[in-house]
């Protein structure tokens, strides 16, 4: 059976309507297609380059390169406050490069410079621990993701001047970050 | 021996020593000699259960999204065109949401796309900018972009709905 609107009904479907493509209408002027605007938190040292932008996997902490002393230097910061995160073992060896963060950011994956090379480490926020991700002579990191949960890290490689992704396996080697609620399996630590 | 064939073999066998002498690095061999027949490759973005990446052969570069549980690439539709150079991708944990840096009739623009609705949105830089590398967080909420501006590069955060 069809039901037919009665009159005043069809009127305040009619207002209803008009009210919500006129807010529609302010709404997409102001945010194309729901886009929220945000300036990265401020380093406090005024207006300074900053690149290789990464987010956690809940999107809390922001990793950037920023010039520190002429050197580019990796730095963790709160997305919403700004506030800057200490890294134990990242003051040196720098160019720093390509940072990645792990789903909460117990992680930060990134490519440093070890004397004449390019290394890819991780820093253990938790413990303190940095893991150098040891590569065959002949291969160079250039770019690196971790997944957020630490169980993977895909590195682009550079070997005899052909760039290539190679993903490996880090389960043996680091405890999982996952998100919250998310199951745990082999006995990792759940964050 | 062809070349490719070689470069697997190589592969192969310093894969073997890496792991051995890095002793903390396990290869996803399979993946890995997939990725390296398939030419050169650039740009990794590990989120979930997948890998995206770009990919070379024959002088042109496209995106590819690789689910991990089965080692293959899974279609793409309406992202890659002919005329695009993408320069940065990357992707959320349930690979649906994918956003794009890529290069189009001299301009740089920003992409997203929504897998499931194989749908493309251009996304403006605002105030005006040149972007060039592109990060989502993994809950697919939020992007980070690099781009450049008034001689700087600078970071813009955009949370998405």
């Amino acid at each position: 059976m069809s039901v037919q609107p009665h009159s005043s009904c069809r009127c305040r479907w009619a207002g209803i309507a008009t009210l919500l493509s006129a807010s529609l209408l302010l709404w997409g002027c102001t945010t194309p297609w729901g886009l929220r605007r945000q300036p990265a938190a401020p380093l406090g040292i005024g207006q300074e380059s900053r690149q290789d932008p990464a987010l956690s996997g809940d999107g809390r902490l922001l990793a950037s390169v920023v010039e520190r002393g002429g050197r580019s230097t990796v730095m963790l910061q709160e997305r919403s406050s700004g506030k800057v995160l200490p890294l134990r073992h990242l003051r040196r060896q720098q160019p720093h490069s390509s940072p990645s963060l792990s789903w909460n950011g117990r992680y930060l994956a990134l490519v440093v410079q070890q004397g004449p090379r390019r290394q890819a480490v991780i820093e253990d926020r938790a413990n303190g621990q940095l893991h150098p991700l040891l590569l065959p002579a002949g291969r160079e990191p250039q770019r690196l993701s971790l997944a957020p949960d630490a169980r993977r890290v895909a590195l682009e490689v550079l070997d005899n001047g052909q760039a290539r992704v190679e993903v490996f396996d880090l389960s043996g080697l680091l405890e999982p970050d996952q998100a919250p609620g998310q199951p745990v399996s082999g006995g990792g630590l759940s964050r | 021996m062809k070349p490719r064939a070689l470069l697997a073999v190589a592969l192969g066998l310093s894969s073997l020593l890496g792991g051995c002498l890095g002793g903390n690095l396990r290869p996803l061999q399979g993946l890995n000699l997939q990725l390296a027949r398939g030419g050169t490759s650039h740009s990794p973005a590990l989120s979930g259960n997948w890998l995206a990446l770009i990919t070379g052969h024959q002088g042109r570069d496209q995106v590819q999204l690789v689910n991990l549980s089965s080692s293959a690439p899974v279609p793409l539709l309406g992202l890659n065109r002919p005329d695009a150079q993408p320069l940065s991708i990357t992707v959320d944990q349930r690979g649906e949401r994918l956003a794009l840096v890529r290069q189009r009739e001299g301009r740089t623009e920003l992409v997203l796309y929504r897998r499931s609705l194989q749908s493309l949105q251009a996304i403006p830089i605002e105030p005006a900018g040149v972007p060039r590398l592109v990060q989502l967080s993994a809950d697919g909420r939020v992007l980070a972009v690099e781009v450049s501006r008034g001689g700087q590069w600078q970071v813009d955060l955009l949370t998405l709905p």
